[in-house]
């Protein structure tokens, strides 16, 4: 089975794209098969950060059945075993697709055969971009060391976890439960997700099983992305603490990027960055991401076995 | 885990109901930096009123564990509902059988009432975060409160080394102006502060001044 990433944030230009085409590259780089897939329709830019000036299919000959099958779409970079599905649309129309097309392109995602499949989101945590997260193993989320920026983040997180919630839980409870949790606490207007999982269990404790093992086989990650000198490099910890101990979910993070002018020019010049200035900082700092994500996969990998055992 | 709100002392500081003072400090100051006023970490997440919420709750936590006596009490409190064990209390071996902890007594007795005045001369002239802060035009109640954390002196070893009131030194740090006393005795009480602390009084002073002028006319 591939393992499947969401890359998502809640503000544009944050580095979402920019973050997924070069961790794409590094992945293919250490040998595994990955595919990177643009999901941000209408607003494609990846295939110009991985060097594809004009990829020749895009994902909108699948939805219109011109290809008959996903995969088909995928085209190669010229980075050995990496590959995109571009989302580059000539029709603006169907940047947003109707459910039966949405699940379609889920269901098809989730079956293609790489080692690593990375999604591309585009900003913003309207539900074209959250049900991305539904297919995903992980999702990472990408943010600057701006207010608002983080501001974003946590809405989309919360907005993410919610949506696990109501994967599990049905419609009608899910009413019921926010009213109860509306009630708990009325005097904070930081609504708690974990107040939600401790409702589950005590209401209905199978399924508050299922929902604490579906919330944990999920991965939130973090990264900060253009961080400069003058940043508290401390920030991406803290921002991960706080969610830890006020939205009662573990959320690693996965490291600092820092800012580098030579991004705008490796854009412009349509090479990828980690290609063209292998030795800056910001490299290197990829790389040590891509290293702490490849790290993570293996200890949660253990830990999920270890679980399945005890619950066997 | 449980919900922020209804953990108790050690679980809002993230540590054993056996921890040491020493502990109980690095901790306080480890999470204070989460929701101080310039962590846009936390900045984003809470309102104004939920984060000061916290903050108190944090210190009431800090205040309660750090005295041996409160410290005491609260433990019999929780073992009184079953929610901590005699023997995983904290207790200080070397001391036996003299009050836990006393803050006084471990600094004059560990390290000599002397060296520690010159460590903190030397933190407070050459620390870059309370350098940084001394050099800006206005000094806000936060901007104290985070010198006194990096000076690592709690807010209790203040009011009794320069005998201003703990509310009054809170009223400053917080900014709650409605507890001001009459300019002049606050005057007096930020100088007492200062001069603890080894900060050059007139900068603290003026720059703490300004700022409450300002924020008075707004
Ligand atoms: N670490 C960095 N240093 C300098 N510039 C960066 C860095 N990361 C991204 N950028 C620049 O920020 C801009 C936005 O990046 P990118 O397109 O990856 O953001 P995005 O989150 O995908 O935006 P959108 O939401 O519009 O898809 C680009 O111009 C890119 O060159
Ligand atoms: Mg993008």
């Amino acid at each position: 089975m591939s393992n499947i990433w969401s890359i998502g944030g809640g503000k544009g230009g944050s580095g979402k794209s920019f973050f997924a085409g070069n961790l794409g590259i590094l992945l293919a780089r250490k040998g595994y098969r990955t595919l990177l897939i643009d999901a941000d329709l209408g607003a494609a830019n990846l295939h110009t950060i991985i060097g594809i000036p004009h990829p020749e299919k895009s994902i909108s000959d699948f939805i219109n059945k011109k290809a008959g099958t996903l995969e088909e779409t995928a085209v190669p970079a010229s980075t050995p075993n990496l590959f995109l599905i571009s989302g580059a649309m000539n029709n603006l129309d169907i940047a947003n697709l109707a459910y039966e097309q949405k699940m379609r392109l889920m269901r098809n995602i989730a079956r293609l055969p790489y080692e690593y499949i990375l999604l591309d989101l585009g900003a913003g945590t309207s539900f074209n971009t959250i049900d991305y997260f539904m297919i995903s193993h992980a999702g990472i989320f990408v943010t600057t060391p701006e207010p608002t920026s983080i501001e974003n983040i946590y809405r989309l997180i919360r907005s993410v976890y919610f949506r696990k919630i109501r994967q599990v839980v049905k419609t009608h409870d899910f009413r019921i439960l926010t009213e109860e949790a509306g009630k708990r606490n009325s005097s904070a207007t930081v609504s708690h997700p974990d107040v939600f999982l401790q409702m589950v269990k005590e209401l209905d404790p199978e399924k508050g099983d299922t929902l604490e093992r579906e919330l944990q086989a999920f991965q939130f990650k973090l990264t900060l992305n253009q961080l400069r000198k003058q940043d508290n490099p401390k920030t991406g910890e803290l921002i991960c603490k706080i969610i830890e101990r006020h939205l009662g979910l573990k959320m690693s993070f996965a490291g600092n990027i820092s800012f580098d002018d030579h991004v705008h020019d490796s854009v412009c010049r349509k090479v990828s960055f980690v290609d063209c200035y292998p030795y800056t900082q910001t490299a290197l700092d990829l790389r040590e991401c891509c290293r702490t994500l490849l790290e993570d996969v293996e200890k949660h990998a253990i830990v999920q076995a270890v679980q399945k055992r005890v619950d066997a | 885990m449980k919900r922020h709100g209804e953990q108790n002392h050690y679980e809002l500081m993230e540590i054993s109901p056996g921890a040491s003072p020493l502990e109980i400090r690095r901790a306080y100051k480890k999470i204070f930096d989460l929701y101080q006023d310039d962590s846009i970490a936390s900045y984003s997440f809470f309102s104004e009123r939920e984060r000061r919420e916290i903050l108190a709750r944090l210190e009431e936590a800090y205040l309660t564990l750090i005295d041996a006596e409160s410290r005491a009490a609260y433990d019999r409190g929780l073992m009184e509902r079953g929610l901590l064990e005699e023997e995983k209390q904290y207790h200080d071996k070397t001391k036996d059988p003299v009050p836990i902890y006393d803050f006084k007594k471990v600094h004059a007795g560990a390290q000599g009432p002397l060296k520690r005045q010159e460590e903190m001369k030397r933190r407070a002239a050459q620390n870059p975060v309370i350098q940084s802060i001394l050099a800006q035009d206005r000094i806000a109640g936060a901007d104290l409160r985070r010198i006194r954390m990096e000076m690592d002196v709690p807010i209790e070893e203040v009011a009794a080394k320069t005998n201003v009131r703990m509310e009054m030194l809170r009223a400053i740090e917080e900014e709650h102006y409605d507890l001001f006393l009459p300019r002049v005795y606050m005057i007096g009480f930020l100088r007492s502060y200062a001069r603890y602390l080894h900060l050059d009084e007139n900068i603290a002073v003026g720059g703490y001044f300004k700022r409450v002028e300002e924020r008075k006319q707004v």
